[in-house]
């Protein structure tokens, strides 16, 4: 056989095993040369006028419907050819790195119409929404601080994209799209004396500039947390850290709780006073295990809101509330979608209100208490007093001079029938029914 | 030839009772294995008062040793309780209050039969005498610096050694029977908040992590801990004290999760006991625990202001 008809059957053979089943599947429903697109706009006429917009997704460009929608049938809406929470991955799969440090809920759900049109629109990129706008849709909070404060930062005036990637980042969190300092100081040039002079000559070129500065804006000067510490507010750095010409500048004068003390004292006195700390107030971190040093979105410059902060080391506590609230959730939707007799049965509350809003405080104490499980006063009833008005609620007896028939030693008070963190049964009682709670006690009516 | 031959029938018997050995090894394994997977708690009795009828009021401290002694940490009421648990017999209840110790969270014995107890309020740690009378305070002569230190529990092993869980300088502290300093172990890097440690009888420290619901060793001349189990959260809610018996197994209290969660040596999870209630024989937010060598078990059952005593079934 002669090279030149060697090279012939090979390239019939790679044309039949690569190229037949490329142009198959560009045209797997064998439509007609000009039917592709025409063939659908023909029936879906609305559809012409959205693809007058100036920016249409490439396959609806070129015609091919069928990249996305099966013309014949499917298991998913819209004739969609995959779950429309994947479809997009099809074309553009890498568009959440492997490496990636942060991500975006709704790319990882797979909700890319959630900011894109699939087919066409106004907007770069076929984005619902023109710049900040859409991504206030959601970030509801941020948007309405943004737009309120007095000191605004630039580069999130002109994007939320300045400084986030909207899919994900291989370089930081909260999709910043380079480590944070790295991002700051790309604009902010440490180098220059004025940013040493802002900064009281500390070198803070590579600290953590969210420790002070909201970079959304805020209403204090040089956009410091709304609440900041007042030394930091007083640019009196040198209250907690060493000298800004020492070698160790940005280390703290002394550690824990004993930094804190010094200016701190009187607080400090009482809580110590007191029969029960809060251990990590007394522990290596001390105070900033739940309070910022310098500056602070939150109250009492808290590092978060009190249920996420709470939670962090009471994760027990904290998702049992999550599934209680799952649970309250569906039953209420039950409730909603039934009638007569199923919905009447079904009363009382599973979840308790402070617990669920995040007030830890409403009951406990965070630094210390004189009372058991650092409850800010010493009987569960004057605690649950302050927002239940308890003897009109209740007819059973109560009180210091009422024994528990379970326990000789212990008196009757509203945590000997129900638990505040709730139990998943209705009014928080620890067993399924009222009955099988009284009958603990009242043996004689036991069945 | 012969001498060929007698070589062989040597190395044949030689063989065969390796083999026999280590099926017996093997054996007892299992048998180990076996028994420590069957770990029951059985109710025995529960302790509410003192010998003149006064109650306890949330207890967080035990302590006991295998001479039928019993001590308790009446918190609330600034005192310590001594009894005498014989045979499943409970004597005396003697009061002990002395005016250098307010709520007592923690309790240990050692072998001369003095007691130890932390105060939670001061959170120092002070040293009484056999008959309750107070001798020292345990304020770790020679620490190095930090000096400063805040023990949130302490152990004491059968050398009378005393183990500090320091968590001001994150560390354990290793004083000698006379409470000098002898060496420090940092605790390990990534932790969340440790509240209690335990030295078992080979002379490992253990460590729970309340926050990460781990078990951190350090075996004995090692000067690092390193995680013995992952997460254990799927067992319990909030560990807040751990012990073990002198086979090794180890106890852990679930303080929300009011219960007992039961280890192998090697932290394999054996199994879980106890649940929340206010009847006998459950518990309601308990605090320390304490086993000595007749298998008996004594739990501070803080949130019923008392003490339950339950013996290990196997």
């Amino acid at each position: 056989m002669s090279s030149k008809l060697k090279c012939l059957l090979l390239s019939g053979v790679i044309i039949t095993l690569f190229v037949f089943p490329l142009a198959y599947g560009q045209n797997k429903f064998k439509l007609k040369p000009d039917a592709k697109g025409k063939l659908c706009l023909s029936c879906h006429d609305n559809f012409k006028e959205k693809l007058k917009n100036p920016f249409i997704h490439t396959p609806v460009k070129s015609g091919e419907c069928s990249e996305c929608h099966n013309p014949h049938t499917s298991s998913h809406g819209k004739l969609l050819d995959a779950d429309p929470n994947k479809i997009c991955n099809k074309c553009h799969e890498g568009i959440v790195p492997k490496n990636a440090k942060s991500n975006h809920k709704v790319v990882m759900e797979g909700n890319c119409v959630k900011c894109h049109d699939p087919h066409a629109s106004k907007n770069k990129f076929v984005l619902l929404k023109a710049g900040n706008e859409l991504c206030f849709d959601c970030h509801k909070n941020i948007g309405n601080a943004v737009a309120k404060v007095k000191f605004k930062h630039n580069p999130v005036e002109k994007g939320c994209i300045n400084c986030h990637d909207p899919h994900a980042s291989t370089k930081g969190k909260h999709l910043l799209k380079n480590d944070l300092v790295a991002l700051c100081v790309s604009c902010h040039k440490t180098d220059r004396p004025s940013f040493a002079k802002q900064h009281m000559n500390y070198p803070v070129g590579k600290a953590n500039c969210s420790s002070c500065h909201n970079a959304h804006g805020s209403d204090k000067a040089g956009i410091l947390f709304n609440n900041a510490h007042a030394p930091v507010a007083n640019r009196m750095c040198g209250q907690c850290h060493e000298a800004p010409d020492s070698p160790n500048a940005l280390r703290t004068k002394k550690t824990g709780f004993e930094l804190c003390r010094g200016c701190h004292a009187s607080m400090m006195n009482d809580v110590f006073n007191k029969n029960r700390v809060h251990w990590p107030l007394v522990d290596k971190v001390g105070c900033l295990n739940c309070h910022e040093p310098h500056a602070s979105e939150q109250k009492k410059l808290l590092t978060g809101e009190m249920n996420s902060l709470c939670g962090k080391c009471h994760p027990d506590t904290m998702e049992k509330q999550e599934k209680l609230a799952e649970l309250e959730r569906k039953e209420k939707e039950a409730k909603a979608s039934s009638k007569g007799a199923a919905a009447r049965g079904k009363e009382g509350a599973i979840t308790h209100n402070p617990v669920q809003g995040g007030e830890c405080s409403a009951c406990h104490l965070p630094h210390a208490s004189d009372s058991a499980y650092l409850m800010n006063k010493p009987f569960f009833i004057e605690s649950c007093g302050a927002c239940h008005d308890w003897s009109k609620h209740a007819t059973h007896p109560m009180g210091a001079k009422v024994v528990d028939l379970r326990n000789k030693n212990i008196t009757m008070d509203c945590l000997s029938c129900h638990r505040s963190h709730g139990t998943g049964n209705r009014y928080l009682i620890p067993f399924p029914t009222v009955t099988d709670l009284c009958v603990q006690c009242h043996k004689q009516y036991k069945r | 030839m012969k001498t060929l031959r007698q070589h062989s029938a040597k190395r044949i018997a030689h063989g065969v009772m390796i083999f026999f050995i280590l099926l017996v090894i093997g054996l007892y394994s299992l048998v180990e294995s076996f028994s420590a997977e069957t770990v029951k708690l059985k109710y025995i009795q529960s302790v509410y008062f003192d010998e003149k009828g006064a109650g306890m009021k949330q207890p967080e401290g035990i302590a006991c040793n295998d001479k039928f002694l019993l001590v308790v940490g009446d918190t609330e009421n600034d005192r310590l309780i001594q009894y005498s648990f014989q045979e499943r017999s409970l004597k005396a209840g003697t009061e002990i209050k002395v005016q250098q110790l307010s709520n007592p969270i923690r309790l240990q014995i050692n072998s001369k039969g003095e007691i130890f107890a932390l105060d939670g309020k001061k959170r120092r740690i002070i040293r009484l005498n056999p008959d309750g009378t107070f001798k020292t305070y345990v304020d770790g002569e020679g620490v190095p610096s930090p000096s400063t230190f805040v023990p949130r529990s302490f152990k004491i092993d059968p050398q009378n050694n005393i183990y500090i869980l320091d968590i001001f300088s994150a560390r354990v502290l290793v004083l000698n029977p006379e409470g000098k300093y002898q060496k420090q172990i940092p605790f390990p890097k990534d932790y969340g908040f440790f509240s209690d440690l335990s030295v078992d009888s080979k002379g490992s420290i253990l460590l729970i992590d309340s926050v990460r619901a781990m078990v951190f060793s350090a075996p004995k001349d090692s000067n690092s801990f390193s995680p013995i189990t992952k997460s254990l959260r799927e067992y319990l809610n909030f560990p807040t004290s751990i012990t073990n018996d002198n086979r090794g197994t180890i106890y852990i209290v679930d303080e929300n999760g009011s219960g007992i969660i039961i280890l192998g040596q090697d932290g394999s999870f054996l199994g879980r006991q106890l649940s929340m209630g206010w009847n006998e024989g459950l518990l309601y937010y308990p605090s320390q625990i304490c086993i000595n060598e007749r298998g008996e078990i004594f739990i501070a059952d803080r949130g019923n202001s008392r003490v339950q005593i339950f013996t290990l079934v196997k």
